[in-house]
């Protein structure tokens, strides 16, 4: 068994989960966090917000000397079977990739048991 | 890969995340948790408080970064000189595959 961590945008959670229903994962956990990767904040990209009056520049200003700065994110993740990693992870990338940095990352770690709570079934027949 | 989860008090947080951004650990994810340790929570009067707040840090590492995340996590997310109860912990679990969706390339 494995989980399937993906940390992905805001707004792709509804498509995810509409994508993996359809191909037979029905199953999944999804968690509200906040993030950082490894990009850092192109400051041209602020200075353009602040040219056009868009926001505040109190507010930019705040945001940018912080310097734990942390982006909104969608933590979701998917218990499967070893043989089914690389489908549920083709599934996620095809529905959150915009190819812009920030669409997020996957990671794959191993589950050493589960357990249904309701039956005590463990392992492949508690999921 | 290894992923490193640090349970820390939620206002040592920003000094946490700006000594691993100098360090060059900029990537990590930020959770809110409820929890209790060893300490079966805080006794105050008669009442125990057992679902204290904390933050869950979620820093995915190569192997040998590992050491030097946790040092940075410890040293800055320390009370008092010597440490306190609460403080928290980290647990270190391995990875197995890694990718960015905005690319779909594997790895870190």
């Amino acid at each position: 068994m494995k989980e399937v961590m993906a940390i992905i945008r805001q707004n792709k959670v509804n498509q995810t989960k509409e994508a993996l229903v359809n191909e037979g994962y029905p199953a999944f956990t999804c968690l509200k966090v906040l993030g950082r990767g490894k990009k850092t904040i192109d400051l041209s990209i602020i200075q353009d917000i602040v040219d056009a009056g868009e926001m505040p520049v109190s507010t930019v200003g705040e945001a940018l000397t912080e310097s734990s700065r942390l982006i909104p994110k969608r933590f979701f993740t998917v218990i499967c079977n070893d043989e089914d990693v690389s489908k549920v992870v083709s599934i996620i990338i095809d529905n959150n990739q915009t190819g812009n940095p920030g669409d997020g990352k996957i990671f794959v770690i191993p589950i050493m048991e589960s357990i249904r709570v309701r039956s005590g079934e463990k392992n492949a027949d508690a999921f | 890969m290894l992923m490193v989860r640090a349970i820390i008090r939620p206002e040592k947080t920003g000094v946490v995340l700006s000594e691993m951004l100098s360090a060059g650990f900029s990537a990590v994810t930020k959770l809110d948790v409820y929890g209790r340790g060893k300490q079966k929570g805080i006794k105050v009067g008669d009442v125990y408080y057992d679902e204290i707040p904390k933050v869950m840090l979620l820093c995915i590492v190569k192997d040998e970064d590992k050491d030097d995340v946790c040092k940075i996590i410890m040293k800055n997310a320390k009370t008092g000189k010597d440490g306190t109860f609460g403080d928290g912990r980290i647990f270190i679990s391995p990875v197995e595959e890694a990718y960015t969706i905005s690319t779909g390339t594997t790895g870190l």
